[in-house]
């Protein structure tokens, strides 16, 4: 009850200041010019799939959108002192964490869900071929679960300081390297142990099978255990204010 | 209604908060007084279960803040220092917000704000951002969450710092409106607040309670009084019997302090600020003599015009500032080794508590290395202050 009050009054107040709405056009609006233009784009290539669109947004998603949407969850209410008000009202440490964890995940939605216009759009209303609809759909499924342990990573960081800017930077370049293996570096060359390990933590790794149109259960339990294992931590800096 | 036990907090070796115990009882409004940094906030973030106690124990409303913190808070308002709430939100919807998480229903709500908007003032703003509200709106806001649940007990952590005087004088105004019917602590450096809306005072200084009863008793701990003097600084009494303006013989100030100092009983002369009529002075005396008849036999052996003369009981601001000397900024809190120096009694104590910290006896060696680093972590602790590590190895020696 609790957690859904605190939810409810963090997804809104990302609506009553601008980044809801800049978060969302801006992502839209980049989104259409890269997966129209960029190498040739979308008609290039032909086909009537959306995996180029996919494999744009957990990049864009993990490293720009979510750190924007994270980094003010904790840091600015310890800044600002609101926090004392907050958490000396009836409420639990780990109802202030979920409710926190809710709100900005259900923004990530929101824009997630903006993007199926493209989807509808394209194969609903002009008709532009024929989508095969399953990948599609495991793809928002990956990308609803990634973007969850996104968030509790970026909820965690913004935990552990009383700077945005920190936890933007924090938590972006965080991002950028766990997407990073896998795309720049090249899983294929490595050998042995290194490259299991690599292509078991790469963000990207885990969701060209989700875009591929694949359901894995590993995949399913690695996004779902980050983000357990980062809302534990950022609970557990909540509570450190107490002791220290 | 509120029984803090031996309450200490610590970070690291800074004792922000050394064995407070205190209590209060139903429908008392208790001043909680302290220069900054004394550990007024620490003790009452630690009633409202915002900090953990290092050591000692308190209740609230019957529960204990350690093992039932949702208890406590559910039976307290609590107002932080500078009431910082969600800007963007706006006044009602910030109320509405509180009243949710306090799980009040929406037509116990309704009923209530009525009463609050009118105790606290609120018509005007409700539907307004709270970040376009003044400080007094803000502070009035903040009064107003803090009262949604019409708790037994309020907490308010300074809460008319920032606010200009006729927003301070209404402030007072509603702590004394709402503390008629439940039990209030107030915490602030203004004693005249204290004096105007509280029965009782507790002063803490660096971490310790230093003195706990009623205004009165706590006014006449000093156990001094106060004389203040103006004598007319033009005319003196001339041959004939009548004050006239007299460059030549007019009082020097000097003349008049010194002639003052040497009246038996007086303890310290202190010139005030004036316009360029009087000299005005401060005496203090002890409380067992009035000094008045003297004054005025000097004022007439000397020829001198007395304007004004006031006997009065030590104000609050005196005992304050003698019961917590040497606090300032600096040296906010104490450190262990400022313990073991400046008060002898204690000693066997603090050697038990660095002991119990693993600390063991062998001091003389390492004492210096342990002061350096207290020194440093002294500084971090104290979040506003420039810290001047060579004023505290000065205190020490």
């Amino acid at each position: 009850m609790a957690t859904l009050t605190i939810a409810k009054r963090e997804f809104k107040s990302y609506w009553n200041s601008p980044i809801a709405y800049v978060v969302i056009c801006v992502s839209l609006l980049l989104l259409g010019l890269v997966f129209f233009n960029l190498n040739g784009g979308f008609f290039e290539a032909n086909r009537a799939s959306l995996s180029l669109l996919f494999g744009y947004v957990p990049m864009a998603l993990g490293v720009v959108v979510i750190p924007v949407i994270t980094m003010r969850l904790v840091a600015e209410e310890k800044r600002s002192g609101t926090l004392e008000m907050l958490i000396t009202l009836p409420v639990k440490d780990h109802q202030v964490i979920l409710g926190k964890f809710l709100g900005a995940w259900g923004l990530v939605l929101t824009l997630l869900f903006a993007t199926a216009l493209y989807p509808l759009m394209m194969f609903g209303v002009w008709d532009l071929g024929s989508l095969d609809s399953g990948p599609v759909l495991t793809a928002y499924l990956g990308l609803v679960i990634f973007s969850a342990a996104a968030v509790s990573i970026g909820l965690f960081i913004s935990s552990l300081t009383e700077s945005q800017i920190i936890a933007f930077f924090m938590t972006a370049v965080l991002m950028f390297v766990l997407h990073l293996f896998g795309t720049i570096i090249k899983i294929n060359e490595l050998s042995g142990g290194l490259k299991e390990a690599i292509s078991f933590v790469s963000f990207n790794s885990r969701l060209a099978d989700f875009i591929r149109g694949m359901v894995n259960l590993r995949d399913i339990v690695f996004f779902t255990t980050i983000t357990a294992v980062c809302l534990l931590g950022a609970f557990w800096a909540l509570e450190r204010r107490k002791w220290t | 209604m509120i029984e803090a036990r031996d309450l200490t907090k610590r970070y690291g070796a800074f004792r922000a908060l050394d064995k407070v115990s205190f209590e209060v009882k139903r429908g008392e409004v208790v001043g909680f007084l302290g220069p900054n940094g004394a550990g007024k906030s620490t003790t009452m973030r630690i009633l409202t279960c915002y900090l953990s106690a290092s050591a000692g124990t308190a209740k609230v409303h019957g529960h204990d803040v350690f093992d039932e913190p949702l208890a406590v808070r559910e039976s307290i308002g609590y107002l932080p220092q500078r009431a910082q709430m969600y800007g963007e939100m706006g006044v009602l919807e910030y109320l509405r917000f509180v009243a949710e998480l306090r799980k009040i229903d929406s037509n116990a709500f309704k009923k209530r704000m009525g009463e609050i908007v009118e105790v606290c003032g609120l018509g005007n703003v409700l539907g307004k951002d709270i970040h376009t509200l003044s400080h007094g709106f803000r502070q009035r806001v903040g009064l107003g969450q803090a009262l949604l649940h019409n708790p037994p007990i309020l907490i308010l952590d300074e809460p008319t710092s920032d606010l200009d005087p006729n927003e301070k004088a209404e402030v007072v105004d509603y702590i004394k409106e709402i503390g008629k019917d439940r039990t209030v602590v107030l915490s602030t450096h203004n004693l005249s607040e204290v004096e105007a809306a509280c029965a009782r005072a507790i002063i803490i200084s660096r971490g310790r309670v230093v003195a706990d009863g009623g205004i009165d008793d706590v006014r006449a701990r000093g156990g001094r009084v106060r004389y203040v003097v103006s004598i007319d600084e033009k005319r003196v009494l001339e041959s004939g019997g009548t004050y006239r303006e007299n460059s030549s013989m007019a009082p020097k100030a000097g003349q008049v302090e010194d002639a003052l100092g040497g009246i038996d009983g007086v303890l310290s002369v202190v010139e005030t600020p004036s316009d360029d009529t009087a000299h005005s002075f401060v005496l203090k005396g002890t409380r067992s003599t009035d000094l008045r008849a003297e004054i005025y036999s000097l004022c007439v052996q000397k020829g001198w015009l007395l304007l004004s003369m006031n006997r009065e009981v030590q104000r609050l601001e005196d005992v304050f500032k003698t019961l917590t000397r040497g606090d300032d900024a600096g040296a906010r809190g104490r450190t262990l080794a400022d313990d073991v120096d400046e008060d002898e009694d204690f000693d066997d104590e603090e050697e038990e508590a660095r002991e119990d910290e693993g600390d063991d006896a062998e001091e003389e060696d390492d004492d210096d290395d342990r002061d350096a680093s207290e020194d440093d972590e002294d500084g971090g602790a104290s979040d506003d202050d420039d810290d001047d590590p060579s004023e505290d190895d000065g205190k020490k020696k």
